[in-house]
């Protein structure tokens, strides 16, 4: 998967101007950068929800900057999105919004959707709110359903657009966690946009930082650490450049340890 | 003057442009229809929001017209000693003009804006992305079922309307004003025609609520995803197919003198 000289205008305020990139297959690879820098750009990117003014985008091996929205729905199949906001139908139940994927694009039966969608919500420690409408759930709980609807179909490629905002510590540990796994377990090629310093830290296998208009870095977290670029250090701050010293050595020994 | 010629000719060219995008957005509908799974289920859900919710609305107000259509014509015809007429008037003017106008007012006020505002929230909260996300078509899995659903509801609500305008007449012309009840009767049977009334009443309201089902969905569809462009999708809904459904009258009456 890749970018390559994407330039993006939202009326007249550029926000790519030839942003150049690459997401190893099988790896995580978190986007940080502050408000406005682009990051959910660079997923709606790749998902084909928003077209890039020049570039080309290559997911699963396929340009997709010229799809029509047939041809984007086939490469569709291959990825889940986790939306900043759910993005759950509000009319449907918690249960319904997971299994819709399934009862879409399977010919599974019932009771196999049922074990389906129950497995993904125990993975993100949900239980009994298969009735509940997104508008019952807290916000926490809601981010947690509409994750379990992103991995349902068990996608080649998993986009997550802050997946840790809202949580509580043990939820954010447990979806760190279930990423960590999905990569490793299951080969996922894991896109994470977050502001969540520790957990991105963490469990990125290469990050990319992004200012206005384009990148200040990209690399391993070993590599943001050894940088001496003052934006990087202002953005990752005292308790961020605390951490990677204090993690510095896990860290480049081996990325598939469990978080802490 | 020349700033003038170049502001009209970008507005006409975006008015052509926006014309062209509704134009392919109503065939995405059309081919939506044919394409599997078929959205019954959505469909009939659609239909009980948009029409059978409307049914209170419709009956009260079909009911209250021919309260008044049976005193003025009541009055105006007793003046020529036409009376006995009643039926006649009521019957026709409500099957061949007010029962299809006002009910498609009536729904664009009620279920139009209603289809505007649950699209156009769904697209600011993402919830259609979401859906083209898991590869799904918004348009066959949202914008299909309840344009459909306002086609089909809306000659259904049209002839519930006529038909309590009918009995509200009566009330008045008979049980108030004393009207002989065979001569409404038989002056309404004989007057009505099936083909040339009835049916170009439902045809009518078939275009209307297809004309509304376009309108509802495409400016809920295509609205600016914040609560300000949600709320003015829906005020242009309101507007828009009023003033559709009242030249789409004029045009049809003109034209095949419904």
């Amino acid at each position: 998967m890749a970018l390559r000289d994407v330039g993006l205008t939202f009326g007249r305020r550029p926000v790519f101007d030839g942003l150049s990139c690459d997401f190893p297959r099988g790896r995580i690879t978190v986007v940080m950068g502050g408000s406005g820098s682009g990051k959910s750009t660079i997923l709606r990117l790749i998902g084909g929800l928003q077209r890039p003014d020049r570039g080309s985008i290559r997911v699963a091996g396929q340009e997709i900057s010229g799809l029509g929205e047939i041809e984007l729905s086939q490469v569709r199949q291959r990825l889940g999105m986790l939306f900043q906001n759910g993005a759950l139908l509000d009319s449907m139940s918690v249960f319904e919004n997971v299994a819709l994927p399934l009862v879409e694009h399977t010919r599974l039966s019932a009771g196999e959707v049922a074990r389906r969608v129950h497995e993904r919500l125990e993975s993100v420690g949900l239980s009994d709110v298969d009735d509940l409408l997104p508008g019952e759930l807290s916000g926490g709980m809601l981010r947690r359903v509409a994750f379990a609807r992103a991995i349902v179909m068990e996608p080649e490629i998993l986009l997550c657009d802050e997946p840790f905002s809202g949580l509580d510590p043990p939820n954010v540990s447990r979806i760190e966690a279930l990423l960590v796994h999905l990569k490793r377990d299951l080969g996922l090629t894991i896109i994470v946009t977050s502001h969540h310093m520790a957990s991105s830290l963490r469990m990125a296998e290469q990050l990319i930082l992004l200012q206005r208009q384009g990148l200040a870095l990209i690399g391993t977290p070993a590599e943001l650490a050894a940088s001496r670029d003052t934006t990087i250090a202002e953005f990752i701050g005292e308790d961020g450049a605390a951490f990677l010293a204090r993690h510095r050595d896990p860290m480049v020994a081996g990325r598939d340890e469990q978080p802490r | 003057m020349i700033g003038w010629i170049r502001e009209l000719g970008a507005r006409t060219t975006a008015g052509v442009e926006a014309l062209g995008r509704i134009v392919v957005f109503g065939a995405l509908i059309v081919r939506a229809i044919f394409l599997r799974p078929s959205r019954i289920r959505f469909v009939l859900a659609a239909i009980f929001d948009s029409g059978v919710l409307s049914l209170a609305l419709i009956c009260a107000s079909g009911a209250t017209v021919g309260f008044v259509l049976g005193l003025q014509l009541y009055n105006t015809l007793s003046r020529f000693g036409a009376e006995e007429s009643l039926g006649t008037a009521v019957g026709l003017s409500l099957i061949r003009e007010l029962g299809p106008v006002l009910t498609g007012l009536l729904v664009t006020g009620r279920a139009g804006s209603a289809t505007t505002a649950e699209i156009g929230s769904m697209k600011a909260t993402e919830q259609l992305d979401g859906l083209r996300m898991m590869a799904i078509d918004p348009i066959h899995f949202v914008v299909m079922p309840r344009a459909v659903a306002l086609s089909i509801a809306m000659p259904l609500l049209s002839a519930i309307f006529v038909l309590f305008g009918i009995f509200g007449a009566y009330l008045i012309g008979v049980e108030m004003l004393g009207l002989d009840s065979g001569s409404y009767v038989s002056s309404l049977e004989n007057s009505v025609e099936f083909r040339d009334d009835v049916l170009q009443s439902l045809v009518k309201s078939v275009v209307f609520g297809m004309l509304l089902g376009l309108i509802a969905t495409w400016r809920g569809y295509s609205c600016e995803p914040h609560a300000k462009g949600v709320s003015r999708a829906t005020t242009s809904t309101v507007v828009t197919a009023s003033v559709c459904i009242l030249l789409a009258d004029y045009t049809l009456t003109a034209l095949w003198g419904v």
